[in-house]
């Protein structure tokens, strides 16, 4: 049985849904605040069970590109689509089968958790009875049973991320936004919530996730969109990412006695561009694959040139943002 | 954490035996009933409001009927009654006003910590949450108003002229003025959005709507610029309307515009509370 959601699988949504197509769809998105642009052009897919990490600083337009995803605010241009619904034509339809965390724990906290999660079921349509029911399932799934009675006020910023997160899963919506969700918890709050949002992926739910934190976007998401003065910027899987912009490394550190100079002459003769590194010992080779190590590694043996260590550097999720950063603020 | 992950992604079943759990939408009716519930609760599970609450009716009728009593005013009174048949209208009405404008207090407090974001994110109707902030103080104010002159009765002997019936649509007619009101603190809470300039300004309107009015003085006592004040005082024809009713006086004539008034007070506001309401967060 599976409690967080019961809703994806087996189940076709309305509107003559095919079960191939991307959950969230938005093509051309753009969206003016008077004369000031927030979002242009934005264009993402989201595949049915699978999480789409946004990235992008403050100000970058995630939670307005979220708003209008939602249905809470029009789009000045462009369509967007979810869970096979447009959000301009049939936005009741898609609240139906959203679920929206927003980036502060958007839960009532003069009454108890367990009301807060009752009153949500009522309002979307449950008898006091099932509403009784589903929030008590709700509160064992995240571990609020013993709290359930207290006032949300009581809470702990864990546990009211907890219940807000419960809140918007009340409906088993098929489609979950998360708005920068673990901004300000502490590490084992953040692992917690990690955890509970790659479970409902594993149950069938498609995420859409907005973080500033790289390492959140590393760790759950399929695919990233970098976001950046309401425009993408950069997409793709993160390993795309990292390709795209931050160059792999081949650092050999030669056997003492070495000239690394020398290492780094035979090396430009056969087409690379290395570097010394600050130790005055390793030679840095940035490599465009795999088997260009080789390559290197001969160049140096044909040198005289003997590797007592090998490492290679991946760019981290890091220098793709602030490489991506840069780049739109040359533009 | 109890897990409740599917062992393996293929087992789950396409919910037979479970029915499903997407529920297709409430009611209007529901909803305002949900979200007052819901007010109403966040009230009475709070031992300082509830205290709050009892206290306010207390001073309100107190402090009012010990200070004015002792004015010798008596000889401006309608014949055949005493101040505190006078009064009591005027209490309670005032004591309806302050109580409406917590309910645009109310507002912002959702509008800030994300409720409305919450309810936005829902398939409802976006102005359930005004009508319930509405009617959970309707329902308060009626609870206060029934204190207030369960006190009166038993404490201080008041005993109005126009009898039960009399008192009772006297209170009717005020928690309509009330309601009415309510809606302008709505209006106020959903365009304003900040509870600072709310509470200067509503000090800043109400305290001359009451005093310059037919409220704890018989107009004719104030002087000439304020007694023309408190003549186009919409408050005057309210407070005049309710104590008539309660004290049997002639002036019932004056109940229809001060129901007139409220409605178009709780019309208009009621239109600016929703265009508001609507706007971003």
């Amino acid at each position: 049985m599976t409690v967080l959601t019961t809703a994806p699988s087996g189940r076709s949504a309305g509107g003559g849904h095919d079960p191939e197509a991307p959950m969230i769809e938005a093509v051309d998105v753009g969206k003016r605040f008077g004369s000031v642009p927030a979002l242009e052009s934005v264009s993402l897919r989201v595949p049915r069970g699978s999480i789409l990490g946004l990235l992008g600083h403050n100000g970058a337009g995630k939670t307005t590109l979220v708003n209008v995803l939602t249905a809470m605010q029009p789009a000045s241009s462009g369509t967007a689509r979810v869970a096979g619904f447009d959000v301009a034509t049939r936005p009741k339809e898609v609240r139906k089968r959203i679920g929206l965390t927003g980036q502060f724990a958007a839960v009532d906290e003069q009454i108890s958790g367990r009301d807060n999660l009752v009153m949500l079921a009522r309002l979307l349509g449950a008898d006091s009875a099932r509403a009784k029911a589903r929030a008590d399932e709700l509160l064992e799934a995240f571990d609020l049973t013993g709290a359930a009675a207290r006032r949300a006020k009581t809470y702990s910023g864990g546990m009211r991320r907890r219940l807000d997160l419960a809140a918007c899963l009340v409906g088993n919506p098929e489609v979950i936004f998360l708005d920068e969700p673990t901004t300000g918890l502490d590490p084992s709050s953040r692992m917690a919530m990690w955890e509970i949002v790659e479970r409902l992926v594993a149950e069938g739910t498609t995420v859409l996730l907005t973080t500033q934190y790289l390492d959140e976007a590393d760790r759950l998401a399929d695919t990233i969109t970098v976001l950046s003065a309401g425009s993408v910027v950069a997409s793709g899987t993160a390993a795309e990412l990292k390709a795209q912009v931050g160059q792999r490394t081949v650092t050999v550190v030669p056997e003492p006695g070495s000239d690394p100079e020398a290492g780094c002459a035979a090396l430009r003769r056969s087409g690379f561009d290395p570097s010394v590194g600050r130790d005055g010992t390793a030679i840095i080779t940035p490599i465009d694959a795999s088997r260009d190590t080789a390559t290197v590694i001969r160049a140096l043996d044909e040198a005289g040139i003997e590797p007592a260590e090998l490492a290679f550097g991946e760019p981290t999720l890091d220098d793709v943002y602030l490489a991506l950063a840069r780049r739109a603020r040359a533009a | 954490m109890t897990a409740t992950v599917p062992t393996e992604p293929g087992t789950r079943e396409p919910s037979a035996t479970e029915p499903a759990q997407r529920w297709d939408g409430s009611s209007v009716v529901t909803q305002i009933a949900v979200l007052t519930a819901r007010s109403l609760r966040a009230f009475a599970g709070d031992p300082g409001l509830v205290l709050i609450g009892l206290i306010q009716p207390v001073m309100t009728l107190f402090v009012f009927t010990q200070i004015f009593t002792n004015f010798a005013l008596a000889a401006n009174l309608p014949a055949g009654t005493e101040y505190l048949d006078f009064l009591m209208p005027a209490v309670l009405v005032n004591h309806v006003v302050q109580t409406s404008s917590q309910t645009g207090i109310g507002l912002v407090e959702d509008l800030r910590n994300g409720i409305v974001a919450r309810l936005r994110s829902m398939p409802i109707m976006p102005s359930s949450l005004l009508l319930a902030r509405s009617t959970s103080d309707l329902i308060r104010s009626a609870i206060q108003v029934v204190l207030i002159l369960v006190m009166a009765w038993g404490v201080l002997g008041y005993s109005p002229a126009g009898g039960f019936a009399g008192t009772v649509l006297s209170a009717l007619l005020t928690l309509g003025v009330g309601s009415a009101l309510s809606w302008a603190f709505l209006a106020m809470g959903a365009t304003m959005r900040r509870t600072e300039p709310m509470q200067n300004i509503s000090v800043l309107v109400m305290v001359p709507l009451m005093f310059i009015s037919s409220a704890f003085v018989p107009i004719e006592e104030l002087p000439d610029w304020l007694e023309f004040v408190a003549r186009i005082n919409p408050l005057t024809y309210a407070v005049d309307a309710s104590r008539a009713v309660a004290l049997g006086l002639d002036g019932t004539y004056l109940v229809a515009p001060s129901l007139f008034i409220s409605l178009a007070v709780a019309v208009v506001s009621a239109f600016i509370a929703i265009r508001g309401f609507r706007k971003p967060l």
